[in-house]
């Protein structure tokens, strides 16, 4: 028992951080709350559904699957910059301007998913074949894929973040916006350039924990919900916040998932999140004041 | 009784005064063409402008809250759900008037509003959005979940108002009594209290406003009509389940709110009609119809920031005005 709770809640800790990462980021860098996060998983699992039966006459399957995953994330990727520039940047200054927009956007794309394909449930076969057993947990390898991808690209984002002259600026404007754009730094750029970290993150996240799971259009909803709970438990723009609180929140799932009940826990998080709202509102690691 | 008899003259008054300007003749003319719809005895039309007439109701509560006391809500489906819930089972199992079971369920609405506002009163921007968000959800699951009041299944077979052109009328006195409060609320002392809050709260609690309490008045107001709404829909469709709690509804009320322009009140109106209408034409389009309204949607808050309402009925005024001219 105790091995599994170990287990499963590192695999969803390690999802919830690659979910939450990007949308703790943008919120902390531009204020934009955005609820167009989740449908980045969406576009970016059914775009490697779509595109894998192109690369049919490759028959390593990994290959395959490295191909159709590359070219996924990086139509990802170019969607949310367009989408930044075309939609959110114009409407950066308005708070409800940006929540109405992204939530229309969610919607558009969870429609166009409808329209394009079907409405129907489906399958990516995982690129990792067979199971692994480790401290006695039989479980299935694609998991062990998730988690080593999940902490490299966690890894790699904060020493981007902390490192890179990018990554400074990111910092310089999420501490202070005017004083960023005072000293000549493009705040535009660097807010198009989160939230295209963001969306590579999230669109990780979908070819790691997709393939293995049935996927379908209204999936959206539940990964940006997850999302949003973990930023708001581990701090808004903290990204040590977001972490430390993904990998709680992960614990705590599966932990009412076996010692409670499975239909529990998807109400459990909820309520913690209310109990966190209510004990300390700026969240494990946020700033102290609010907004 | 004297100083009565003055109030109503000064108050007949200041209505032919204000029917006689452009905005009012306009609101005046709309709700007389509003009223003669059940006349043409189109029993499609007048279900979708009564599904519509809902809807303002419901979108006008959330831009009171969120326009006004500047507290933006994703759970307002909550005070919906919940009073469509208690309208339908005092009906069903208690068999109260329908009239007395509406505003049952709307107390049952304001104390909702209460339970949610008071733990989320210290949230601000997106803390008190997923707050109320996460409230919503919870009551959503509980009802999914449970087993009272009917379970998954719901509350169905509730007694017909009467024919869809009764329920038109009763509606439309509802939204139109419901509107003219929310309005009056909002320009009296109250309302200017409230967005003294909403513009700068520690100004406001620095002037000697109490703010807890006023933003708890907001949320019981907003939560009623919301409510009252919530009720109208239960008793228009005969049946509730526990899909009226799901977070979708509580974002049409805020796009309706926001398609016709934020901090009017009436400008939900022209939302929801917009919204509504919209959905129905596009409806024989089958599998391409979200997507276009999709589309239609992202392009209407892209490109009117605020609202349809208040440009098109200025662009309309200055036509007017080159008319009288002549």
């Amino acid at each position: 028992m105790i091995e599994e709770i170990l287990i499963y809640g590192m695999v969803q800790g390690s999802l919830l951080a690659l979910l939450a990462l990007g949308f703790s980021l943008v919120y902390g860098v531009g204020g934009i709350l955005n609820l167009a996060h989740g449908a980045f998983y969406l576009i970016t699992a059914y775009l490697i559904y779509w595109i894998l039966p192109y690369f049919i006459f490759i028959d390593n399957y990994l290959l395959r699957f490295g191909i159709t995953a590359a070219i996924s994330l990086v139509i990802a990727v170019v969607i949310s910059a367009v989408t930044y520039l075309g939609l959110m940047e114009p409407l950066k200054e308005s708070h409800i301007g940006i929540v109405l927009i992204t939530f229309a956007l969610a919607f558009f794309f969870e429609q166009f998913v409808k329209f394009v394909g079907d409405p129907k449930t489906h399958f990516i076969i995982p690129f990792v074949p067979g199971t692994v057993t480790f401290l006695g947990v039989t479980f299935p390898a694609q998991l062990v894929a998730l988690v080593v991808g999940s902490l490299i690209l966690v890894t790699l984002v904060t020493l981007f973040i902390n490192r890179s002259t990018i990554g400074k600026s990111i910092r310089a404007v999420s501490q202070d916006f005017e004083a960023a754009q005072l000293v000549g730094i493009n705040t535009n750029m660097i807010l198009m350039a989160t939230v295209m970290i963001s969306a590579l993150l999230i669109g990780f996240a979908a070819v790691l924990y997709a393939p293995g799971n049935f996927i379908r259009p209204n999936m959206g909803w539940r990964y940006l919900l997850l999302a949003f709970s973990v930023t708001i438990f581990g701090g808004m723009g903290s990204i040590p916040g977001s972490i430390a609180g993904s990998f709680i929140m992960g614990y705590a799932t599966t932990i009412t998932d076996f010692l409670i009940s499975p239909t529990f826990s998807v109400i459990i998080p909820i309520v913690v999140i209310l109990v966190m709202l209510l004990v300390r509102p700026q969240g494990l690691l946020g700033k102290k004041e609010l907004y | 009784m004297m100083g009565l008899q003055v109030d109503m003259q000064s108050l007949i008054g200041r209505f032919m005064v204000w029917a006689k300007t452009f905005r009012g003749s306009i609101t005046l003319l709309s709700l007389f063409g509003l009223l003669l719809v059940p006349v043409t005895g189109n029993v499609y039309l007048s279900t979708i402008i009564v599904t519509a007439m809902i809807y303002s109701i419901f979108a006008a509560s959330w831009d009171f809250l969120a326009g006004f006391a500047g507290q933006v809500s994703f759970g307002h489906a909550a005070f919906f759900g919940i009073s469509a819930y208690f309208t339908a089972a005092f009906v069903e199992f208690v068999g109260v008037h329908w009239i007395v079971a509406l505003f049952i369920g709307g107390g049952y609405a304001i104390i909702f509003s209460l339970l949610i506002g008071i733990p989320c009163l210290r949230l601000k921007g997106p803390y008190l959005a997923l707050g109320t968000l996460a409230f919503s959800l919870i009551i959503w699951n509980l009802f999914l979940t449970g087993t009272w009041l009917g379970g998954t299944e719901g509350i169905s077979g509730l007694p017909r108002l009467g024919n869809i052109f009764v329920v038109f009328y009763i509606v439309a006195s509802f939204m139109v009594a419901s509107l003219i409060i929310m309005r009056a609320i909002v320009d009296s002392r109250l309302g200017t209290i409230l967005k003294a809050i909403r513009d700068d709260e520690t100004c406001a609690d620095a002037s000697g406003i109490n703010t807890t309490t006023y933003k708890l008045i907001a949320f019981m107001i907003s939560g009623f009509f919301a409510g009252i709404a919530g009720g109208l829909f239960a008793l228009h469709l005969t049946a509730v389940n526990p899909a009226v709690y799901q977070t979708l509804y509580s974002f049409y009320a805020i796009i309706m709110a926001a398609i016709g322009g934020m901090v009017t009140i009436y400008g939900s109106v022209i939302g929801a009609f917009l919204f509504t209408v919209l959905s129905e034409l596009l409806r024989p389009l089958a599998a391409a119809s979200l997507l276009i309204f999709a589309t239609i949607l992202i392009l209407i808050i892209r490109f009117a920031e605020e609202g349809v309402m208040n440009p098109v009925l200025e662009r309309l005024q200055d036509v007017w005005d080159l008319i009288r001219r002549r």
